[in-house]
């Protein structure tokens, strides 16, 4: 199953904004979560999950500090900064339209 | 505050993620990842090894995302570009001597297309420095002794009246003179007169000042004059109060109007320190000079749309009109003619430039081709390398990138090291050029060309770098068997075939040259050169303005001359040998006495020569009939004459000359003296080093005002030949002493006539020099681009030979196949280039002498040539053809 390839491009960056938009996690969290919330669905691989990281901390829309799992091994979380919330936002709102905006054309068109 | 913590926090990130050196931190992240998949699998109940198969199963590539997640930094090209520099570097380094010939081909490629180019762009192309310069012309008419367009006061005026095709017509003085600068630090200089609508017609106006205005080139108008840039640099230190300053000019006060702009320059190139108005007087003018009116230099600026063409017919009326005018005897002999004012400037070294642009580009062709033809054979050899990579895993892009890299490299460092060659090889021309080829000294290495040649080295590079990447690399490269395409080595050898065959042409130029410069050096003058000394001397017109002057200056200065220890002769003359441009007149307006004037030969011209008696003894001139001038008949009121053996020849072909009486100037005056023939003298070359045999008579300079009078530029020099058994050091030392003893402010200028002669021979001794150079460039470089093929040849050929020995050839054999397979190429390449150079050296014809531009011992000379190095060239690789060990070679299958 190649799970990413079925997300829009962009997509994936903003699924993982609203991920940490409720909090930190570290990677494999947020893959979990993802899988989680969308009740399997949609699978993130770590093929596209990590690059997606980079670039959004590249970007300076979220940051990684390295600290202590639950199960106590050392892991990478990652966070939203103040750009990154105002990122997610933006994005939210375009998505909000795009979304609407397909579901009018498939019902009437 | 928080912001400008996060921002920082950002950048330290983004730094630390572009020139991340180790993946520790995103391998130890990447770890946890996989720690988490597998203790969940286990908590579903999976047995540990498996739960951690599956982990990493599910994760796929661990290179493959530190890959992408990598790419993420816009450095990353960077980091690509700077991987494959080094990579370039590495491979560079382990094939030094490839490397090392590719750019040095480079670098002579560029850097002699650009030292030619610098120097050609300066005379061919140069901007004039006048507004719209493509629509000024030189206008005027020409005849066998003037071959400069030139205009009479007589006729000027109705042309400048009357004419249709010009916006604008103006004049200078033909003769520039010099004047004397007698304020402050006494100075000679150079003083043309030129019309007040002069300057506005050229479209130069001054930088300082004003033109000269329409009352100041009236009869009686203001003392005024226009100073150029570098006398006001010089004299006067940039001083703007110079302005309406009264300076002295020989003695009179003259009051400076104006500045020229720096660039400015006239139109004929002559030196301008100070420039007059002309004094236009028409009714004047129209009397003076004998009748005909003086001389003038006349330009215009054709109206807009009308072409050199054009004007020439639209003046033809004109032309008819004046041409009553011309005494009937001598009128067939006097043209107009138009042409623009670059064609004048660039009248002789056109050819000379044009023939340097041919030979440097078919260098620059060799060059490219020979670079070529390397990047191909290292694209063979590289092969196996780009399948081992492409195996790897390196995308078709990456190479690619690779082989631009590699190019760009390449062409760089040829660049770099072209651009310093053309520095060193501008000075070298600078240093040789002649001083006939005007504003050479002004070139310099110009920034369009150097990009120009760059970018063609660049382009060069890329084609044939590419193809080799282009390819797809074969899996059969990596079984090890060694496959060469044959198609690279077709190309690489018509690549050698095109070099070669440049380097016939460039060797057949520059041995046609070369000959033609041995048979100028070495041709019989008619005259000795050895042990003379010459000195130059104009007399200013200020404190000379008599002829009375002028002679007893010339006359005491021989005097003292003659009482030099060592001195056995000196001679005083109007000019000399063998130069041309002194005066003359035409054959046919010489009479004989009792003899119907002969019809016929008004252009051929028939030079004359004012000579002291001793003036044979000091050339060495034999006498072939009678004899020369003698110190009494100085003082004779006899009129004496000394034909050259041609002149006599035509004159009196079946009779003696001696005794006989001749008129020279009767059809412009009938009371034109009549001279006798004492003598006849050997011929003396006297039309320029390359010009023809011309005829000549000599006149003795008597102690007589009427023959010191002098006129036309040549009045108030003379040329002393001084005879010595001294060094050539202490004739000039001792020359110098005795001028300045009369007159310590002459300046006087000393070669010996050996010097005088070589600098007749400057010009054909440049372009023979850089012909020269160029062909030797060019043949080096065909014969690497030869040896380059064969040994290459042999390495591919390497396991066929030793199967060949194996079988029993002979290293003989082996030997003759090899070097038949280069004598292919050589015999190739001849054939081409001699039919190429056989079309094209016609183009060289007017600037050879005394040898045919299908000259056979030339072409014998180049084809020699070409297959002596093209042979030895590729004698090396076909003795290491010779040396393979077929065991060896056999083994390594």
């Amino acid at each position: 199953m190649p799970p990413s390839s079925d997300l829009l491009q962009g997509t994936l960056d903003l699924l993982v904004l609203r991920t940490l938009s409720s909090g930190e996690a570290h990677g494999w969290g947020i893959a979990q979560r993802i899988q989680q919330v969308s009740r399997e669905v949609l699978q993130v691989g770590q093929g596209s999950l990590y690059p997606a990281l980079h670039r959004l901390e590249y970007k300076g829309w979220i940051k990684a500090e390295w600290g202590d799992s639950e199960n106590n091994r050392k892991a990478k979380f990652y966070s939203l900064t103040k750009k990154g919330e105002k990122q997610l936002a933006a994005e939210l709102e375009n998505w909000e339209r795009l979304s609407v905006a397909v579901a009018l054309v498939l019902k009437e068109a | 505050m928080d912001t400008l913590r996060e921002t920082l926090r950002l950048w330290t990130t983004r730094l630390r993620m572009i020139f991340r050196r180790s993946d520790t931190d995103f391998d130890d992240e990447l770890a946890f990842h996989i720690e988490q998949e597998t203790a969940q699998h286990i908590a579903r109940g999976m047995s540990p090894d498996e739960a951690r198969r599956q982990a990493m199963i599910a994760f796929g590539s661990l290179s493959r995302t530190r890959q992408h997640s990598r790419e993420v930094s816009p450095m990353h090209w960077l980091e690509i570009f700077l991987q494959d520099v080094r990579y370039a570097l590495r491979g560079f380094s382990r094939s030094r001597s490839f490397t090392i010939t590719t750019i040095v081909i480079l670098a002579l490629g560029i850097g002699a297309t650009t030292a030619v180019l610098s120097v050609v762009d300066r005379i061919l192309f140069r901007t004039l420095p006048y507004t719209h310069a493509d629509r000024l012309v030189s206008v005027g008419l020409v005849h066998s002794m003037e071959t400069e367009e030139f205009m009479l006061g007589g006729f000027y005026y109705d042309w400048r009246r009357n004419q249709q095709p010009f916006e604008a017509m103006t004049s200078e003085g033909a003769v520039t003179r010099e004047c004397d600068l007698t304020e402050g630090n006494p100075a000679q200089l150079s003083c043309p007169t030129i019309e007040v609508n002069y300057l506005p017609t050229f479209g130069v106006s001054p930088v300082l000042g004003r033109n000269f205005l329409p009352e100041e080139g009236r009869p009686g108008g203001p003392n005024v004059a226009l100073i150029s840039y570098g006398l006001w640099l010089r004299h006067y230190n940039r001083d703007p109060s110079v302005l309406n300053r009264t300076i002295e000019i020989d003695g009179k006060p003259v009051r400076v109007i104006g500045v020229l702009p720096r660039d400015f320059e006239m139109p004929r190139l002559q030196e301008a320190d100070v420039i007059f108005p002309m004094t236009m007087d028409e009714a004047a003018d129209r009397k003076s000079n004998e009748g005909i009116g003086s001389p003038k230099r006349v330009f215009a600026r054709l109206k807009p749309g009308v072409t050199v063409e054009q004007a020439y017919a639209q003046l033809g009326p004109l032309f008819e009109q004046t041409q009553k005018w011309i005494p009937a005897e001598i009128r067939a002999d006097f043209h107009l003619r138009i042409r623009s004012l670059r064609d004048r400037q660039m009248q002789n070294v056109h050819s000379t430039a044009w023939v340097l642009l041919g030979t440097v580009f078919a260098v620059l062709l060799i060059a490219c081709a020979n670079v070529a033809s390397l990047l191909m054979a290292r694209g063979a050899v590289r092969q196996r390398e780009l399948a081992v990579r492409s195996a790897l895993g390196a995308s078709r892009a990456r190479l690619i990138r690779q082989a631009l890299t590699e190019a760009l490299l390449l062409s760089a460092a040829g660049a770099i090291a072209g651009t310093l060659l053309a520095q060193g090889l501008l000075r070298v021309f600078i240093a040789l050029s002649p001083a006939s080829i005007p504003y050479i000294h002004k070139a310099q290495l110009d920034l369009r060309i150097i990009s120009f040649t760059v970018v063609l080295s660049l382009i060069s590079g890329l084609v044939f770098g590419l193809i080799p990447a282009l390819q797809r690399p074969r899996e059969d490269v990596l079984t090890g068997r060694s496959v060469t395409s044959t198609s690279h080595a077709a190309i690489r050898q018509w690549l050698v075939v095109i070099q070669l065959a440049m380097s016939v042409v460039l060797l057949t130029g520059a041995a046609l040259l070369l000959r033609s410069f041995w048979s100028l050096q070495s041709q019989q003058l008619g005259m000795r050169e050895d042990n003379t000394v010459t000195a130059s001397i104009t007399l200013g017109a200020r404190n000379y303005s008599t002829p009375v002057s002028k002679m007893n200056f010339f006359q005491l200065l021989a005097t003292r001359l003659r009482f030099g220890p060592g001195i056995s002769v000196v001679s005083v003359s109007d000019s000399l040998p063998p130069a041309d441009g002194h005066d003359g007149v035409r054959y046919g307006e010489i009479f004989v006495s009792g003899r119907p004037r002969t019809i016929g030969g008004e252009d051929v011209v028939v030079k004359y020569r004012l000579i002291s008696p001793d003036y044979f003894r000091a050339l060495d001139i034999s006498m072939v009939q009678g004899e020369g001038f003698h110190e009494e008949d100085l003082n004779s009121n006899d009129r004496f004459v000394v034909l050259s053996q041609r002149l006599a020849e035509m004159l009196f072909p079946s009779h003696d000359a001696i005794g006989k009486r001749l008129n020279f100037n009767h059809v412009n005056n009938p009371n034109a003296p009549w001279y006798t023939v004492i003598g006849v003298a050997a011929n003396v070359k006297n039309g320029g080093l390359s010009g023809e045999q011309m005829p000549e008579y000599y006149h003795l300079r008597r102690n007589r005002e009427e023959d010191w009078a002098g006129h036309g530029v040549w009045g108030p020099t003379s040329l002393i030949v001084v005879r010595s058994s001294l060094t050539t050091d202490e004739t000039a030392k001792w020359i110098r002493a005795q001028v300045s003893a009369l007159d310590p402010t002459i300046p006087v200028d000393i070669a010996t006539l050996k010097q005088r002669v070589s600098k007749l021979a400057d010009q054909p001794r440049f372009a023979t020099v850089l012909v020269g150079f160029f062909a030797a460039t060019g043949l080096l470089m065909a014969v690497i681009g030869l040896y380059g093929v064969i040994a290459y040849l042999v390495t591919q050929r390497e396991r066929e030979i030793g199967v060949r020995m194996a079988l029993g050839a002979s290293r003989e054999s082996i030997l003759r196949m090899i070097l038949g397979r280069s004598l292919r190429l050589i015999v190739c390449g001849a054939a081409v280039g001699l039919c190429a150079a056989l079309g094209l050296s016609h183009l060289l014809r007017s600037m050879l002498y005394d040898v045919g531009p299908h000259d056979p011992f030339s072409y014998t000379i180049v084809l020699l040539l070409l297959a002596a190095t093209g042979m030895m060239a590729s004698l090396l690789p076909a003795r290491s053809a010779t040396q393979v060990d077929p065991a060896t070679v056999l083994r390594s299958e």
